[in-house]
């Protein structure tokens, strides 16, 4: 115990002397955070659109008001397709409304009148956007209009309504999420440096010639960073919450008991990396590749793990951050729901254990070379 | 009684044998010296006496402990410092100390280390802040905790000066007991004569073993005789300086220091630095560790801006052309700053086209070089593979692959064998007479010898300068090293 206890100890001292692990622990998950706050969005907030009116009839110039009104695109008249044209080539517009001068006329003789919506097919995403906008605005002002009688007739009109993110702001998901790559980032990044650190320098040759046990070398790694790790989290959890307002429905002591369980999985996955390596700049190249990029792209934080290839699919499953991501996504926009609390937890820990077996495994007490 | 025997031992390593078919007894309770050439095994052997090593054949008995099987119980017997000390460069000095007490579960007791390492006043330095000196005597104090049964140094001494090396001696005679064994490895011959037994390893295999005293009565004839055994060091004709091509100048100063002063803080690195070297002069710069020598280089060559003062090479002002002045100009590093994953011949083609020699000439210029450095059997090795010895001759080729009319070696020699380092100053020797100008900084006070003139160095400032006889004479003293000893606790009053 006293041999862990000063190993321990001895960690801490190095941390707190070398700035490196603070900016991992404190400031590389305040990047990471503003990043995914003002650099990174989903929604497709207010995307800028023209709009050609040759309807002179006055009740069509509510439609063209109601698209100024729309909290979702802002809208710019134009009097000539070619200014429109030219804006959608420089890009300066997403797409276009335009409405033709027999549309009122149309309207009135109870005809079905034909609106034209250009939008700009390099960007799916956006050009599905504006589709859908500009229909609904169509179809919302056609529901207010005096020609209402009109979708009557179409029947049944669905209202559509989202739960857990009622606004649909994607901070709400993506912030949670990006707590899970930043936690998986720092547990790697802190202790893949750590062990390689102590072959690179020859602290670890003069070690293993003292009474230090196998288990000491591997808890005197693991404490220390998980004291750090957990703290990082505390941090990100209250810039997420505290200063940015993300809505948070779950239970605090759920939270921190399941990320301990996921920082326990990223700590081995670093230390395993650390002990096989004993090189910091390959460790850390390795690092990268292995935890922050599969943490990005397989874990079903940016892209659905459902729509994924079979094999990525089953890859997905020995990668703790999806476990990570489905529970803390959860937890902040549904609250606690132990059924998912649970099933997360369990394969959390099982990996967990299996890199711990694996760290200790990997720990020489002796020279190979 | 014997605290090590071994029986046949080999260790391979990818096929080359380090360890050959080796046997051998230390005696208990003797100061052992190991030597040997680079590569020859010395660490190697060390670690597996303790078991950080697992030899492939034959048998090893450390205090009756079998090391591959006993390793955790040998541990608690024995005081291991590796080469490069382990200690942690980010905590001080008493929490290093306290750190290797708690993980041999000692008491926190270091009154007599930190008196005998006189780092008392130290405690609260970072570890990482000490200088070369004393950074051994902390690593040497963390191993003497717990007095140890056994205690194995691998290369205490390498980088040390004279009065530090004596320190350690004198450190380990006085705080070892009578029955502890010690097995020290070192590159000194002298430190080696002085032991009471001497085991001399070379490819592998034991080549002497026994009292240095009946080698040779004296450290001179010693260092001799270990030569002759290690094969002999035949005085070959220099191809290093036959092929070099001398530059003509009418300067009588090819090196010049005018004033040179570097200030950290409060404290002077460097202050009224000034001397002028003549074409073909070897000049020292003798000093104990963290004296300003090192500083003083890199001023010199444009590494560090200097605080006050410049240098000029070959005339050339260092702070007005510095790239011009460096191209005049050959540098070997104290640490081994070759590209450990480029090979030798690319390391060598990487230098060229660095000092910018053309691509035509390139290809046979690095084939002279690796003729006349003997590297054909080596030129397609990784460099950070190479024995030590071989990596210091890398260094030196790569500094002169321009055929620099100006050499500055900074501590070449150390952590190098004997022979490599008669055949070092051959060609050094050899250079200087064919008109290159050479700055050198040795801990090697035999090496001084070679020097044609001296600069005595000490906390930042010349103390003497002349040829080495002027200041023996000045010190009153037969050779360097009690010169050097001699003029420095004068300048202390």
């Amino acid at each position: 115990m006293k041999v862990l206890k000063s190993l321990v100890k001895k960690e801490f001292l190095q941390i707190i002397r070398d700035p490196s692990s603070i900016i991992i622990a404190f400031v590389l998950p305040l990047i990471s955070i503003l990043i995914y706050m003002y650099g990174i969005n989903l929604d497709s907030v207010k995307v800028r659109i023209g709009i050609k009116n040759d309807d002179a009839n006055p009740e069509i110039a509510t439609l063209v008001k109601s698209f100024g009104h729309s909290k979702y695109v802002n809208s710019v008249v134009y009097d000539n397709i070619r200014d429109i044209t030219g804006g959608i080539e420089a890009s300066k517009l997403k797409g276009a409304v335009i409405i033709p001068n027999d549309f009122s006329t149309r309207l009135s003789r109870g005809q079905s009148a034909d609106l034209l919506i250009i939008t700009d097919g390099s960007d799916v995403n956006t050009a599905n956007y504006v589709q859908s906008y500009a229909m609904s605005i169509a179809n919302q002002w056609l529901m207010s209009s005096k020609y209402k009688y009109l979708a009557q007739t179409a029947g049944i009109t669905p209202e559509i309504r989202t739960w857990y993110n009622q606004d649909l702001n994607s901070h709400y998901f993506i912030l949670p999420g990006s707590i899970a790559i930043t936690m998986t980032l720092i547990g790697i990044l802190l202790t893949a440096l750590v062990v390689a650190r102590e072959w690179e320098r020859g602290t670890m040759e003069a070690i293993l010639s003292t009474k230090v046990r196998k288990i000491d070398i591997v808890l005197g790694k693991y404490i220390p960073y998980f004291v750090l790790g957990m703290m990082s989290m505390m941090f990100n959890v209250f810039i997420c919450v505290g200063v940015f307002r993300i809505p948070f429905r779950g239970s605090l002591v759920v939270l921190f008991g399941v990320s301990s369980l996921f920082l326990f999985t990223s700590l081995g996955i670093g230390l395993v990396i650390s002990s096989k390596l004993k090189n910091q700049f390959l460790a850390s190249q390795v690092s990268l590749g292995i935890g922050f990029l599969p943490a990005l792209m397989l874990s079903g934080l940016m892209f659905p793990i459902n729509s994924m290839p079979v094999i990525f699919q089953i890859l997905t499953r020995i990668l703790p951050p999806r476990y990570f991501i489905t529970f803390i996504e959860s937890e902040f926009m549904a609250g606690t729901v132990w059924e998912i609390v649970i099933i997360n937890s369990i394969f959390l820990s099982v990996l967990g254990l299996i890199l711990f077996g694996a760290v200790y495994q990997s720990t020489d007490m002796r020279l190979v070379k | 009684m014997y605290t090590v025997e071994i029986k046949n031992l080999v260790k391979t390593f990818d096929k080359a044998k380090a360890i050959d078919n080796l046997s051998l007894n230390i005696e208990k309770g003797k100061i052992t010296g190991l030597i040997g050439a680079d590569g020859s095994g010395k660490t190697t052997l060390i670690r597996l006496i303790i078991g950080l090593l697992v030899g492939d054949e034959g048998e090893i008995t450390t205090l009756g402990l079998n090391p591959v099987t006993q390793k955790e119980e040998l541990n608690y017997k024995i005081g291991y410092m590796p080469q490069k000390f382990g200690l942690y460069e980010d905590l001080t000095v008493i929490e290093n100390l306290r750190l290797y007490a708690d993980l041999k579960n000692e008491p926190y007791d270091f009154d007599k280390l930190l008196e005998f390492t006189v780092l008392s006043s130290f405690q609260n330095r970072l570890a990482g802040a000490l200088s070369g000196g004393m950074k051994q005597k902390l690593g040497l104090a963390c191993t003497l905790i717990g007095t140890p049964d056994f205690l194995l140094l691998d290369e205490p001494s390498v980088g040390v000066d004279p009065i530090s090396r004596r320190d350690l001696m004198k450190m380990v005679r006085d705080l070892i007991s009578p029955q502890t064994t010690v097995l020290w490895s070192t590159a000194y011959l002298d430190e080696a004569h002085s032991f009471d037994t001497t085991i001399v390893l070379d490819k592998g295999k034991v080549i002497y073993e026994g009292k240095p005293h009946d080698l040779a009565p004296t450290a001179q004839e010693f260092e001799n005789k270990i030569i002759d055994l290690m094969g002999g060091y035949k005085k070959e004709k220099s191809l290093i300086a036959e092929n070099y091509i001398p530059i003509k100048t009418n300067l009588s100063c090819t090196v010049e220091a005018d004033n040179l002063e570097k200030k950290y803080g409060d404290f002077y690195a460097v202050r009224n630095n000034s001397f002028c070297i003549n074409r073909g002069e070897i000049f020292g710069l003798l000093g104990p560790n963290g004296a300003g020598k090192s500083t003083s280089f890199k001023m010199m060559c444009g590494l560090t801006k200097p605080g006050g003062g410049t240098a000029r090479i070959m005339g050339i002002d260092i702070l007005k052309d510095p790239a011009k002045a460096r191209s005049n100009l050959g540098y070997m590093a104290q640490k081994f700053s070759l590209y450990g994953s480029l090979t030798v011949r690319q390391n060598l083609e990487f230098f060229a086209s660095a000092y910018g020699i053309n691509f035509l000439n390139r290809t046979k210029r690095v084939d002279e070089i690796i003729d006349v450095f003997g590297f054909g059997a080596v030129q397609n090795r990784l460099s950070e593979d190479l024995p030590l010895g071989f990596k210091q001759r890398l260094s030196m080729a790569c500094a002169l692959i321009h055929n620099p009319p100006i050499l500055f070696l900074d501590e070449p020699t150390s952590g190098v064998d004997v022979v490599t380092r008669r055949d070092f100053w051959n060609h050094i020797t050899s250079l200087a007479k064919k008109g290159v100008t050479i700055l050198v900084t040795t801990h090697f006070m035999d090496e001084a010898e070679y020097c044609d003139r001296i600069s005595l160095f000490y906390k930042g400032e010349t103390i003497a300068i002349g040829t080495p006889d002027e200041l023996k004479q000045k010190a009153n003293a037969n050779n360097m090293e009690e010169t050097f000893i001699t003029l420095i606790k004068e300048s202390e009053l």
